[in-house]
């Protein structure tokens, strides 16, 4: 299982269970690892799962979260990682083998009021602007201001390169198709991306692609500078400035 | 290069052949094109297939509830698929529920017929016509549900989840508002394509709540979306291109609270018809429950077979 140890000056103070929800430090005393000193914010950061990573963030904290001596508002943590946050460091004891906990196959029966209901426009506006506000600071870099694009490397296609502008984006001899794949046995639709909340998607067509030499499974996520082969065609994923 | 002379019309034509020289041209122009032709069917079969879509559906009261709330329409001439979950107590779920999806299926249909049809809500500029079309639908839907609550008091607050599916060829196009889902069963593996505008689920998707609080709380029921209950309403809209061998799903709740995802999974993968896979999963809705009403489409894609006879017949009809 992997833990958070909280540690002063060498000594180990607690140690806090990795499930899956997020863990909380701060003054407060209900967050999951409490630290009662003043240089630390009421709710100072959070440690939680994104994508089978963990990742803290820093929730506005006054005096700041700082992993391995750089300030940092969220970063993905390591095994053996020391967040510092006022003077206790916070670190990370990683066991690998630990496969990350999974649903069960049955439902479990969930009480329920039994009317389905709506919730008011404003009350939830109300309750997803503070967490709006968290997620607009939670992009390690902000992906969303440059344009996300293709740069052809190698393959017949209608244009060098391809701005992302749709949520799909086609890569075929299709005539929906986006990146025009040219020559005769090119694919009607050789692959696909998808633009979700949080980035780029690859997924299959008539081909599987794979993503720097390795093929996909389902749908993967786009990492800036990502090698796409799908046929012959090469393709760059890039954020462009 | 032989390829590219046989695409345009005869190339010989302008040669000044004649008699025996001319015919036998066109004898071996007749034989290229065959053979052209044979290797287009080729890659048809191969990569161009259109699909084939076989679908199921079907709608069960549940075991627990009295009146079936949920409603839905398929349109095999327009490839659209419509689903919907109504709410407002007494029988006004049922009337929300199914005013939206005829009122979908409507405009669609009237914009299939004519393009100028007027459009309703903000058109997004990173989605297709089609899928605007669509989404377009589902504000109507929400304005009219409006009106129809508004107009009579008794049914003020009726409201109704809505999901449809529109084909074009290949590309899916995907319009919903509310809990009612649509997934994808691609290469064995199941994908969720919509997210529920319900408040855990956006809870869920902040990281204040883990899906298994989640799974426990007692605010299931509270959406953060529907059609109806207010003047105008956010529709989310999405696209995905279609493959051979890919499996669609459109459900309510009383499906997806009284199984697991991978109940779902194994289900569309085991059984042997669209409608198989629809019956079977209403079945294990009930032995789990059925605190709900359930509704379920399923459409199973398949590359097009009669593919063949099509481009058989238009080689003969270029050539002849």
């Amino acid at each position: 299982m992997s833990r958070l140890v909280l540690k002063f000056e060498g000594t180990a103070l607690k140690e806090v269970p990795l499930g899956n929800g997020p863990v909380t430090i701060g003054r407060a005393p209900d967050n999951d690892i409490p630290i009662d000193n003043l240089a630390v914010s009421n709710y100072h950061a959070r440690i939680y799962v994104e994508a089978g990573s963990l990742v803290v963030e820093d929730l506005n904290s006054l005096n700041g979260t700082f992993l391995n001596d750089l300030r940092v508002e969220r970063a993905m943590l390591k095994d053996g990682d020391a967040v510092l946050i006022g003077k206790h460091h916070v670190v990370l004891d990683q066991e690998h083998d630990t496969p990350l906990p999974i649903n069960s196959m049955r439902k479990a029966p969930a009480p329920r009021v039994n009317e389905t209901m709506v919730l008011d426009t404003q009350e939830r506006r109300d309750m997803f602007e503070q967490a709006a506000a968290v997620g607009e600071r939670s992009q390690l870099v902000p992906d969303r201001l440059r344009v996300p694009t293709l740069a052809v490397l190698r393959g017949r296609t209608s244009q060098k390169e391809y701005r992302l502008v749709g949520k799909l984006t086609v890569i075929g001899s299709s005539s929906m198709a986006t990146v025009r794949l040219r020559g005769w046995f090119a694919p009607n639709v050789a692959a696909q991306i998808n633009k979700h909340e949080d980035g780029y998607y690859l997924g299959r067509g008539d081909r599987v692609p794979k993503i720097n030499g390795v093929e996909i499974g389902g749908p993967t996520k786009l990492n800036d500078g990502d090698l796409i082969e799908v046929g012959r065609v090469q393709l760059n994923f890039l954020y462009r400035a | 290069m032989l390829h590219t002379l046989l695409r345009h019309s005869p190339w010989f034509v302008s040669l000044p052949f004649s008699g025996a020289e001319r015919l036998e041209a066109e004898c071996v122009y007749a034989e290229a094109r065959l053979r052209l032709r044979a290797e287009e069917l080729r890659a048809t079969n191969l990569t161009r297939a259109p699909l084939r879509i076989e679908t199921g559906a079907r709608t069960d009261l549940g075991r627990v509830r009295r009146n079936n709330e949920d409603a839905y329409q398929i349109e095999p001439e327009l490839n659209l698929y419509v689903l919907s979950d109504g709410m407002g107590g007494e029988s006004h779920g049922e009337v929300a529920s199914v005013l939206a999806v005829h009122t979908v299926v409507a405009h669609c249909r009237q914009a299939a017929n004519d393009p100028a049809t007027p459009t309703f809500g903000e058109p997004r500029p990173d989605v297709s016509e089609r899928t605007n079309r669509l989404a377009s639908g589902v504000h109507l839907a929400n304005r009219k549900v409006f009106e129809a609550a508004g107009a009579n008091s008794e049914q003020k607050g009726m409201g109704a989840t809505l999901v449809a599916a529109w084909l074009e060829g290949q590309r899916l196009s995907l319009a919903h508002v509310g809990d009612s889902r649509a997934y994808l069963l691609r290469a064995g593996s199941l994908l969720q394509l919509t997210s529920d505008h319900s408040l855990v689920a956006e809870k869920v998707r902040i990281g204040i709540l883990t899906p298994q609080e989640a799974e426990m709380s007692e605010l299931q029921s509270v959406l953060t979306r529907a059609v109806g209950p207010q003047a105008d309403v956010e529709v989310d809209a999405d696209e995905q291109m279609l493959l051979p061998g890919d499996m669609l799903l459109l459900c309510s709740d009383g499906l997806t609270r009284m199984i697991t995802d991978p109940e779902i999974a194994s289900t569309l993968l085991t059984t042997t018809s669209a409608q198989a896979a629809a019956d079977r999963l209403i079945e294990l809705a009930n032995e789990n429950g059925g605190v709900d009403n359930i509704t379920v489409i399923v459409l199973r894609l398949a590359a097009k077979s009669e593919n063949v006879i099509r481009w058989l017949k238009g080689w003969k009809r270029n050539s002849g």
